[in-house]
């Protein structure tokens, strides 16, 4: 309680410590908190199977603390940071095919051009992707694409939002979408290229272990930071969804 | 507020106004918000072992609130819900959550190497608002935050909301507050921090 007696302390001699400083051009501080200072309207998304939702959201909890983050902590010690990022790198080029399409049914011309480029240099100077020469030139600086946004893009709403065991937070719109990545990506079903199934699965393993480590510090701020985690996720889903779509 | 609270304000609202020179109001946002990150960083990783993670936290609270100002985006997050705290909740609540925010984002951070913070740009948003947006690299990976900033009368530059790879944190919790008094009192709002600051 100590901290909190000291806050409240600061709180009122930062207010009174603004009154020393004078600063005629600005806004005034109630504008802060009108109804209408924000420029975008807030985002929501509909969920109609909440309780449901709701129950997985737990189980992907449970399946997060106990299992996923000791793995994703043990991979990431054992894994040397470069080599992460050269897997990393290296499953987000073979992604190109989602990306072009997505631009293409988006109408940007320009970005699926682009899109090639990086594609054809990261794959042959960059060592299968591994690396990532692109990054050097300026023209060949693309946006993160894929078929749900083109989806959004056409003014298709989520429909509702879900939330999949082992998978996390989704909409009806996106689902439909990442069914249609899979189908142009080549390492995915139903029309994968790799024909081994445990071969494919281990590769979808290792995509999914790589990636956790970025997100897991993320996400346990936010968790720990929430009054609700559930609800903060779902909004997160959609504000991030949402800014993806406008890009 | 008892005497001693009262006394303290004071003795930092003294503290404050020496040590806060006056060209802060006019000094350049971005590199008030570079300091006040780099000084934040540098309380978290000291090497002195000694100092207590709350005398750290209580540290960081006192830079953060000279420019990010919690009682703003606290405030702006609570939205209509504000009004209907008595005064004593809204400083029960800013205070809650001041300290759930900082313990929150500083504990993964205070034992791991320290990240590398870079302005990428600054967007101007119109009617004395600005947005900066930095790139913080922590370990391996690449994460987006951006500080959005009004310039307000008798404060100068304010940081009204933050966004994390472009999730407002003030819309984040406005949308947690709005359900919470769909069905919940302040009181159980109180209860629910208390029991996270406690976990």
């Amino acid at each position: 309680m100590k901290f909190q007696r000291f806050a409240s302390a600061l709180t009122l001699a930062t207010a009174l410590g603004s009154l020393a400083i004078a600063q005629d051009d600005g806004i005034d501080l109630d504008e802060l908190f009108a109804d209408d200072f924000e420029e975008q309207s807030t985002v929501s998304i509909n969920d109609p199977l909440e309780p449901l939702n709701r129950a997985i959201f737990h189980f992907n909890d449970d399946v997060y603390k106990k299992l996923a983050k000791p793995l994703a902590r043990t991979y990431a010690k054992i894994m040397p940071d470069r080599v992460e990022r050269g897997i990393s790198n290296a499953f987000v080029n073979i992604k190109f095919p989602s990306r072009f399409v997505s631009n293409v049914l988006q109408g940007r011309f320009g970005q699926a051009s682009k899109e090639t480029g990086k594609f054809v240099l990261n794959t042959t100077v960059g060592l299968g992707g591994v690396l990532r020469p692109s990054d050097n030139y300026e023209n060949l600086q693309t946006t993160n694409e894929d078929i749900g946004q083109a989806f959004g893009r056409w003014g298709m709403g989520h429909g509702f939002y879900l939330v999949i065991p082992f998978m996390g937070p989704t909409s009806l719109r996106d689902v439909v979408g990442d069914y249609a990545d899979d189908a142009v990506e080549p390492l995915k079903t139903p029309w994968s290229q790799v024909d081994d199934d445990t071969l494919r699965l281990s590769l979808r393993v290792l995509e999914i272990t790589n990636k956790m480590p970025a997100l897991m510090e993320l996400y346990d701020s936010m968790r720990r930071s929430s009054i609700d985690p559930y609800s903060s996720v779902r909004d997160a889903y959609a504000q991030r969804r949402a800014r993806d779509v406008s890009k | 507020m008892n005497l001693k609270t009262l006394l303290s304000s004071l003795a930092v609202l003294f503290i404050s106004s020496v040590s806060l020179p006056h060209l802060h109001a006019e000094a350049r946002p971005e590199r008030m918000l570079e300091e006040t990150i780099a000084e934040v960083l540098d309380i978290l990783h000291a090497d002195d072992q000694a100092i207590p993670a709350e005398a750290k936290r209580t540290k960081i609270l006192t830079l953060l609130n000279e420019r990010f100002s919690f009682d703003i985006i606290i405030r702006r997050a609570l939205g209509r819900n504000w009004n209907a705290l008595s005064d004593k909740q809204q400083t029960e609540i800013t205070n809650l959550i001041s300290d759930l925010l900082i313990r929150a984002y500083t504990k993964e951070l205070q034992n791991g190497p320290k990240p590398n913070i870079a302005i990428v740009r600054t967007e101007d948003l119109g009617s004395n608002k600005i947005e900066i947006v930095t790139s913080v690299r922590y370990k391996s990976n690449f994460v987006s935050v951006s500080y959005r900033l009004a310039n307000v009368k008798g404060r100068g530059w304010q940081v009204y909301d933050v966004l994390i790879e472009g999730v407002s944190m003030v819309s984040n919790y406005r949308k947690q507050f709005d359900e919470h008094f769909q069905t919940k009192s302040a009181a159980d709002l109180l209860e629910v921090l208390q029991r996270k600051l406690e976990s």
